[in-house]
């Protein structure tokens, strides 16, 4: 450890403020309100666990998280795959490696609400004309059930995310140790061998990254899914993200919408915690 | 080595100031200056408002205006308790109705000595009214109901003048759906069921208002919901939803008014004369000369008459310093009662207007006109939907619409989960 003097303190301290100021503290806030009956206009009486013994019984909560859950399993699963898949791609030998980096990396760069609104027409303009000429209607009416909303919120997350994850999969591939891949080439082995004993345990560490990054930004999806499908139909496809600002905002229940903040930033941060904690230990030293 | 921690702190030291510093502002104004803070929801009149806000800028010098407009009914109210919570109160705000006056109230001043308050018309103030006092002014006023395009009527031999009632409006659906082809449409309706607004608002209203009389407050105070037109709303949605653009569970407002009707792919929607703007913005010639309004048929009560109401009140914060209260009730009933401000309201604005003393000969589209003979003969509905309880509307009564639209629910499922939300959130 290297010693903390004075100007090791300074120099951290416009960071430590902020966060202080934008994070840490609202985030006490927040607590506190959850404890009040407050409506956000004026202030609140103190109630107790009122707002949490509330949140037992409510069923919009409990499907809102349950359908956030599924969607996060989903969306990790398909990103990770499409990432590595497309890191695969770009860092082996073909000619147009770095135009195809760009490219996937693109939908990036556009914002999530845009994106809902283009996805939208997608799915329910492209989908059903296409559906009308090849005659298929598995295409037509989608996204005015659960299940095509539900798919397409996922093919929406995998077709923004993988581009970034697949960056984070090539900064680990192109560190990759060189002679250990020709002393397995040597040996003998094929290209599913070298990928199932060198390359996936070395490329560990990137997993763990992305898989944090997955699994929080699925969680706390909101602009695409207020974009995309507006939680319809009949708020079967909400997240927790909206359904908490739909109790703060639409039923102007802020402290209880408050509660719910508290409880899913508990369960965001324990999942989040364990999945990392487990994936550190897999990872190999090299 | 001293010399570079030397450096290192005192480079840090500034830069610690510098974030210190930053947002530090100050303003001055002059001496008897006014600056006034307009937080407004109605997107559709922007420019012609802040148009006329400049001029009265000019009349009034010391007087400074800001408006800010954040359109959307819920977004509005999330916008406004943000701009509180920042400590930016506005001077002027928007209230819609029995709910916002009980969560705003420690905020709302007295209208009652206004020139607006007074030439108000009968009953606009009903929403706004506590302790004998008046804490809102309306905007305007608004209807809506089947907004049907005349040259696809016309070519289907039907006559409007003949849709009375719930059968004879079955009827002419059934016979605009027979010549579809002819026609060129796509459906006779679009019903935008994602709209939660248009089918638990709006919709609902038209049948639950005869319920409590009308009155905003008798819903806004109801402990329980009846729902004793209940089945008359159902024949209304299901004659919408088995004749419209199909899926109609996704559809949503800029298909309904943009993409379908303003290119004459459906013959009705429901919709109010809000909607102008966005036709005339397609298609003028339509907008001017071939839209009119049928009335919303609730079986049972009145079949032939138009819901009409007002959407917003303007508001005058109480806790900002007594020149500035002065100045804005000042402005208020300017816009309101001047000429001046008549004149904008009616050719500007377009709007019905919710006062008296103005000339109505001047209502500028063919929907409001429609909307203002309703109202002059009295065939109207009360606007209640503001006394609902907090969400309810839409998330309550809107999302089990959209179920029973998907037909994963009943009517009689939509009816009784209603009834208890109602219930549970007016314990």
């Amino acid at each position: 450890m290297r010693t903390r003097d004075l100007s090791y303190w300074l120099f951290l301290a416009p960071v430590l403020i902020a966060l202080t100021l934008v994070v840490i503290v609202p985030l006490l806030f927040g607590v506190y309100y959850s404890f009040t009956d407050w409506n956000g206009i004026t202030s609140g009486n103190f109630v107790g666990f009122d707002n949490y013994i509330k949140m037992l019984h409510d069923d919009e909560f409990g499907k809102s998280l349950w359908f956030t859950v599924k969607f996060s399993v989903a969306s990790i699963i398909l990103i990770n795959v499409i990432g590595l898949s497309l890191a695969l791609v770009v860092t082996s030998k073909i000619k147009t490696s770095k135009f195809l980096r760009t490219i996937f990396f693109m939908p990036n760069l556009i914002g999530g609400l845009i994106l809902g609104f283009i996805w939208q027409f997608i799915f329910i303009k492209v989908f059903a004309s296409v559906g009308d000429v090849i005659g298929v209607e598995a295409l037509k009416g989608w996204l005015s059930t659960t299940q095509t909303g539900f798919w397409g919120l996922v093919i929406l997350m995998s077709w923004q995310m993988s581009g970034y994850i697949m960056v984070i999969y090539i900064a680990y591939l192109e560190g990759l140790p060189q002679e250990l891949l020709e002393a397995a080439d040597i040996d003998g082995a094929n290209a599913f061998q070298r990928f199932r004993y060198i390359i996936f345990p070395l490329v560990a560490p990137a997993f763990t990254v992305s898989m944090f990054l997955t699994l929080s930004n699925s969680f706390k999806l909101y602009d695409q899914n207020l974009s995309l499908t507006g939680g319809g139909p009949f708020k079967s496809t909400q997240m927790v993200a909206m359904e908490i600002f739909q109790t703060a905002f639409g039923e102007n229940q802020m402290a209880y919408a408050q509660a719910k903040a508290v409880i899913f930033f508990v369960i965001v941060a324990i999942i989040s915690l364990t999945q990392v904690y487990f994936s550190k230990k897999r990872e190999v030293e090299m | 080595m001293k010399g570079k921690k030397i450096v290192a702190v005192i480079f840090s030291a500034l830069l610690l100031l510098s974030v210190a510093l930053t947002g530090c502002s100050s303003n001055s104004g002059g001496k008897d200056e006014v600056t006034l803070d307009v937080f407004q929801f109605k997107v559709e009149f922007k420019k012609q408002f802040e148009d006329l806000v400049k001029k009265y800028e000019k009349e009034h010098p010391n007087v400074h205006i800001n408006i800010t407009t954040v359109g959307g009914g819920q977004d509005y109210g999330v916008a406004l308790k943000s701009k509180f919570a920042s400590g930016k109160e506005p001077a002027i705000f928007n209230v819609g109705g029995p709910q916002d006056v009980k969560d705003w109230e420690a905020k709302l001043a007295d209208l009652s000595d206004t020139k607006a308050a007074e030439n108000a018309l009968d009953g606009t103030l009903e929403g706004v009214k506590k302790d004998g006092k008046v804490l809102g002014v309306p905007y305007n006023q608004e209807g809506y109901g089947l907004i049907y395009n005349k040259a696809i009527f016309k070519k289907a031999g039907i006559n409007p003048e003949d849709i009375k009632d719930f059968n004879s409006l079955q009827a002419a659906v059934e016979k605009l759906d027979s010549q579809k082809k002819d026609l060129g449409i796509k459906a006779v309706f679009a019903l935008p069921g994602k709209e939660t607004w248009v089918t638990g608002l709006h919709l609902s209203n038209a049948f639950l208002a005869p319920e409590f009389d009308n009155n905003v407050l008798n819903a806004f105070n109801a402990k329980k919901v009846d729902f004793k037109y209940g089945d008359a709303m159902k024949n209304f949605i299901d004659l919408q939803n088995k004749y419209s653009v199909q899926p109609t569970v996704s559809l949503d407002y800029s298909q309904q008014v943009e993409e379908l009707f303003s290119t004459g792919k459906v013959a009705m929607i429901q919709q109010g004369n809000w909607v102008y703007g966005s036709i005339a913005g397609i298609d003028e010639d339509l907008a001017q000369n071939n839209v009119g309004l049928l009335p919303i048929p609730v079986q049972g009560y009145k079949e032939d008459a138009v819901p009409v109401g007002i959407p917003m009140y303007w508001a005058v914060n109480k806790n900002k310093d007594k020149k500035v209260v002065a100045e804005s009730k000042k402005f208020l009933d300017w816009l309101y009662t001047s000429d001046e401000g008549k004149k904008a309201v009616l050719q500007d604005f377009k709007f019905i207007p919710a006062y008296k003393g103005y000339d109505l000969d001047k209502i500028q589209d063919p929907i409001s006109k429609e909307i203002y003979q309703y109202a002059q003969s009295g065939n109207t509905i009360g606007w209640v939907f503001m006394g609902y309880p907090s969400g309810w509307g839409m998330d309550t009564l809107g999302a089990d619409i959209q179920k029973y639209l998907s037909g994963k629910a009943s009517w009689d499922e939509v009816v009784k989960d209603s009834q208890k939300a109602w219930e549970v959130a007016r314990k």
